[in-house]
């Protein structure tokens, strides 16, 4: 019975806190839930594609599969920097995502979710802002990004 | 019981599907086979925009335009592709014609969801060509213009099945 109450307090503090992938794009920090990254690999030339969709106008391929990828530099407007820069798998609603991102190696980092603070960014969708490092880095909402929709924290 | 060294098969059919590739700048887009009904060099094209050919007038489709991508129809690989549907005719001018291909129907992919505006009409499919990504261009789109223009007399009906994207992934 003891255990059982252990082991519900420590659920309840695994859910207090969210562990995020800091990257930057443009030397800008941003983050992302985990659960939310499909893995980080070395970027490759990508395909383009004929589109109207704001920022999706490639595909890149891996292996035998080809994922589209979204354009978050252009979309900050911020360069991506670095010589050998990474590709962000975003695990997105509608399929996985390929993003290029600054050639900086990703961190992971603990979060408490009750620091994580709503922000009213208009230019990508997050789920909120969170200081680290001293740093206030934004929460990319990586599985509905494109969908122009700001999501309330959810604590 | 069956004889030794009989080996009970089923054939299987494998649906495949003829495809001419074709490069508009830096992108590589493929057209149904089945439609097309020439390829002309420029010598053979002439400096006309319509291109006559057994009788028929195949119109100009500016196909880089439409797409907008750039593409330099300068070079010496340039051809004119004589398309048809059976009821319009277009000359499409592209930058090379890569190859004619067969590929099996599971190897046309879905263009991903996250393509959301107008290539949904354009493309009804993707495909990879050695190693290079081939987008399958929806034939209704490529001629919809000329379709609407001679679908007009025709009736309503018709032209609904020319211009709306129903017939997008039935290129594949």
């Amino acid at each position: 019975m003891l255990k059982a109450a252990r082991g519900q307090q420590q659920a309840r503090a695994m859910k207090r806190s969210w562990n995020v992938v800091v990257f930057s794009v443009g030397g800008v920090k941003l983050a992302a839930r985990t659960e939310d990254v499909g893995g980080v690999s070395p970027w490759t030339e990508s395909m383009p594609v004929p589109s109207r969709t704001p920022f999706v106008q490639a595909m890149l391929k891996r292996g035998d599969h080809v994922m589209p990828v979204y354009d978050l530099a252009s979309r900050l407007s911020s360069p991506v920097q670095g010589d050998l820069l990474l590709c962000l798998e975003a695990r997105h609603l509608d399929g996985p995502m390929a993003i290029c991102i600054d050639a900086d190696v990703p961190s992971i980092e603990t979060v408490d979710a009750t620091t994580i603070r709503p922000n009213d960014r208009e230019d990508i969708e997050t789920l909120g802002t969170v200081t680290i490092g001293g740093e206030d880095v934004a929460i990319v909402a990586l599985q509905r990004l494109g969908r122009s929709r700001q999501d309330a924290v959810r604590s | 019981m069956s004889l030794r060294g009989h080996h009970n098969s089923t054939n299987v059919l494998v649906e495949t599907a003829s495809f001419l590739v074709v490069r508009l700048g830096v992108s590589y887009v493929a057209l149904p086979a089945d439609g097309v009904r020439g390829v002309l060099t420029r010598e053979e094209a002439g400096n006309e925009q319509a291109v006559t050919a057994a009788g028929t007038i195949y119109q100009p489709v500016d196909l880089a335009q439409r797409l907008s991508v750039v593409a330099d129809l300068s070079g010496l690989e340039m051809r004119t592709v004589l398309y048809s549907n059976g009821h319009s005719y277009g000359a499409i001018r592209v930058e090379q014609v890569v190859a004619l291909t067969d590929v099996e129907r599971k190897d046309c992919l879905p263009l991903p969801p996250q393509f959301q505006c107008d290539e949904r009409n354009w493309f009804g499919g993707m495909m990879l060509y050695q190693d290079q990504l081939v987008l399958l261009v929806n034939p209704s789109w490529v001629l919809g213009d000329l379709a609407e223009v001679v679908l007009a007399s025709v009736g309503q009906a018709e032209q609904m099945v020319a211009v709306t994207p129903a017939a997008v992934g039935e290129s594949c």
